[in-house]
């Protein structure tokens, strides 16, 4: 049986004055986290709003747990938990007025597990939204859609401001998300630390254009800075998926795309060094890449 | 009707339960003042109740609908299982039923003021309840330009010229032959201009609470 | 909750490598025993706070060596196999190897230069026992 994917965008068209998210396709499968990473200014909020179906597309088709998001809108976020680090509770009610608000609007709702990570998150249901400091108020958002234990979280920025001990905590319950094989994350994170550390498939965005998506393990296996020596009067081969190319004397880092031994071997002993790439320098080399091969 | 947007009309109600107390207060207060006799304390009177409804309309449309898109707790609002029309149409149903018990009450107040005090002429009954009608309906379109504009300097613009028009209707109306005569007199007196400028302004009120469901409820931007 | 295992993303190392160590670790010490259940991917997952593809590659690479045996549908298990110590320290010797050839590069030096230089450190710790 085929499950329903949990996001699906195909296509999706956005026009406004001074940027156009063009082409837009995106897929999350149930039982995975996505992790969204891009500039800013590169449609991340964006793309994330016309997933919720705040804003509409003008082009192309918008499906979240099966439902289209324009013509379904209610149905498909009943399981939907959104979280952005922009998003304000209603200043003039307390944490525990939310939660009970939240728990009278969705069956989901569950008490225990909510009471729990007031706990674990260190917060005061008596306490007025107003009085919340940034990383309290970003942690009651995410308490909010947490205890209603939805199939698909979508997260826009949900680690800002927060210390790291409370990133460490947020982190394990995202994680404790998906023990349930049926839920799926969306993760838009500039932490590109965290996002590396628990994201399955990555996509990265820039200028209003997906640049790339893959799995992670197949990113981080992928990219490789190699280090060379040159030879005195050689020159470099010409090789294969090379992305970058800085030069210093005889000594050149090439970043490449596409490892492979054959790279290695047709540099030969001129390779001093060949080191794996993070995921925020695999990110800024792509953006890089991308933006040259579209003459930007 | 969908349980959230039922939830989300308490919402405004509970989030606005203070302005309602406040304005409903304030109101019958100025009756009261209004009521002690002395031409002075007829025109403070008058004067606090005007102002009492006017600005508490202006709070609930910046309050309720620009300030929440301004502050973000919009997009909280919106993560909820609810379309955007259905945000559109909790928000004026929400907003109209605070205002409504404050301005009841006050022109109630009015009303009972101008036919129970010997003092004051009960001729000023078609003039005070056109006018009562027409904040009611001031109101109405302010929430209505709030609802649609995307702009602060529009929904400003909005609130800006509502105002005026209060004091432009009172005199405008005032000055009315059919009905300025009769201001001052003895009785209440009903004419067809009375009647027209009601029917004019009940039409007005209903465009202005209708105009949100059939147009920024089928908006497909929101923010 | 299972925290047996430290990942850390400071280590040059990537994730999945650190976790096979450690699990290869943890079995060539015998904590782990032979036919003991491992964690299921997504409960190792969680525990680590780490992506479940990162865990799933872990299994695989792990199985592919004939450390852990999975069964379809069942789980993963620790393998029954011998020798296993003797794995780990192969392992380590290439890696160490590695390291050597690596700076025999850098100084330019050849396959076979490296190779008489390691039998002239071997003839020396023979000689020395």
């Amino acid at each position: 049986m085929n499950p329903t994917k949990h996001l699906e965008m195909r296509g999706v068209r956005k026009t406004y004055r001074y940027f156009t998210l063009d082409d837009l396709s995106m897929d999350i499968e149930p039982g995975q986290i996505l992790g969204f990473v891009g500039p800013n200014g590169a449609g991340k909020s964006t793309t994330i709003r016309l997933a919720m179906g705040m804003i509409a597309p003008d082009a192309g088709e918008v499906r979240i747990l099966g439902h289209d998001i324009i013509s379904a809108q209610a149905l498909a976020k009943r399981d939907v938990g959104f979280v952005s680090a922009e998003m304000r509770l209603l200043p003039h009610a307390s944490l525990g007025w939310h939660m009970r608000f939240v728990a009278s609007i969705y069956p989901g709702w569950d008490g225990t597990y909510a009471e729990k990570l007031v706990k674990r998150f260190n917060l005061r249901p008596e306490q007025n939204v107003r009085a919340l400091s940034t990383g309290e108020h970003v942690k009651a958002v995410l308490l909010l859609a947490l205890a209603r234990r939805p199939r698909l979280l979508i997260l826009d920025e949900p680690t800002n401001g927060l210390d790291p001990v409370a990133r460490h905590e947020v982190l394990s319950e995202f994680m404790d998300v998906l023990r349930d094989d049926s839920r799926s994350i969306l993760f838009s994170s500039h932490n590109t630390v965290d996002v590396e550390r628990i994201s399955d498939r990555i996509t990265f965005i820039d200028r209003g254009r997906i640049v790339d998506s893959s799995d992670k393990e197949d990113f981080l296996e992928r990219w490789r800075r190699i280090h060379l020596q040159l030879l005195p009067g050689a020159t470099l081969p010409d090789l294969p998926n090379i992305v970058g190319n800085a030069r210093d004397g005889q000594f050149v880092t090439l970043t490449t795309n596409h490892f492979s031994d054959a790279q290695i071997a047709q540099l030969g002993g001129q390779v001093r060094d060949v080191q794996r790439m993070n995921l925020e320098e695999i990110f800024v080399a792509n953006v890089m890449h991308h933006r040259e091969a579209r003459g930007q | 009707m969908n349980i959230v947007v039922r939830k989300l009309i308490a919402k405004e109600l509970y989030v606005n339960r203070w302005l309602i107390i406040g304005a409903t207060l304030s109101g019958v207060l100025s009756v009261l003042i209004a009521a002690t006799g002395n031409k002075a304390a007829f025109n403070i009177g008058m004067l606090t109740w005007i102002t009492t409804i006017i600005a508490f309309g202006v709070m609930l449309g910046i309050y309720g609908v620009a300030n929440e898109r301004k502050e973000h707790t919009l997009l909280f609002v919106l993560s909820l299982p609810i379309s955007t029309g259905d945000y559109v149409r909790a928000k004026q149903i929400g907003l109209s039923l605070c205002f409504f018990m404050p301005w009841l009450f006050s022109s109630a107040a009015a009303v009972a003021l101008i036919l129970m005090h010997p003092d004051i002429p009960d001729g000023l009954l078609p003039f005070t309840v056109l006018l009562c009608v027409f904040m009611l309906a001031n109101f109405l379109l302010v929430v209505c330009g709030a609802l649609h504009a995307r702009s602060e300097a529009l929904v400003s613009a909005v609130i800006i010229v509502t105002n005026m028009a209060v004091s432009a209707f009172m005199f405008t109306v005032a000055a009315i032959p059919a009905i300025g005569s009769t201001m001052f007199g003895p009785t209440p007196i009903w004419n067809d201009t009375t009647w027209t400028v009601l029917a004019a302004e009940l039409v007005l009120l209903a465009t202005a609470f209708l105009l949100p469901f059939l147009f920024a409820a089928r908006s497909r931007d929101f923010i | 909750m299972y925290s047996g295992l430290n990942i850390s993303q400071t280590d040059a190392r990537p994730m999945y490598l650190q976790i096979m160590e450690q699990i290869r670790q943890r079995i060539a010490a015998g904590d782990w025993a032979a036919g003991r259940e491992l964690p299921s991917i997504r409960v190792l997952a969680a525990d680590l706070r780490v992506s479940v593809i990162t865990i799933k590659r872990a299994y695989l690479d792990l199985e592919s060596e004939g450390v852990i045996v999975t069964r379809h549908g069942k789980g993963s298990f620790v393998a029954d196999v011998n020798g296993l110590a003797g794995e780990l320290q192969e392992e380590k010797l290439d890696e160490h190897l590695t390291a050597a050839a690596g700076i025999a590069t850098g100084l330019g030096m050849s396959a076979d230069d490296l190779a008489a230089r390691l039998r002239r450190v071997h003839k020396t710790l023979e000689k020395k026992k």
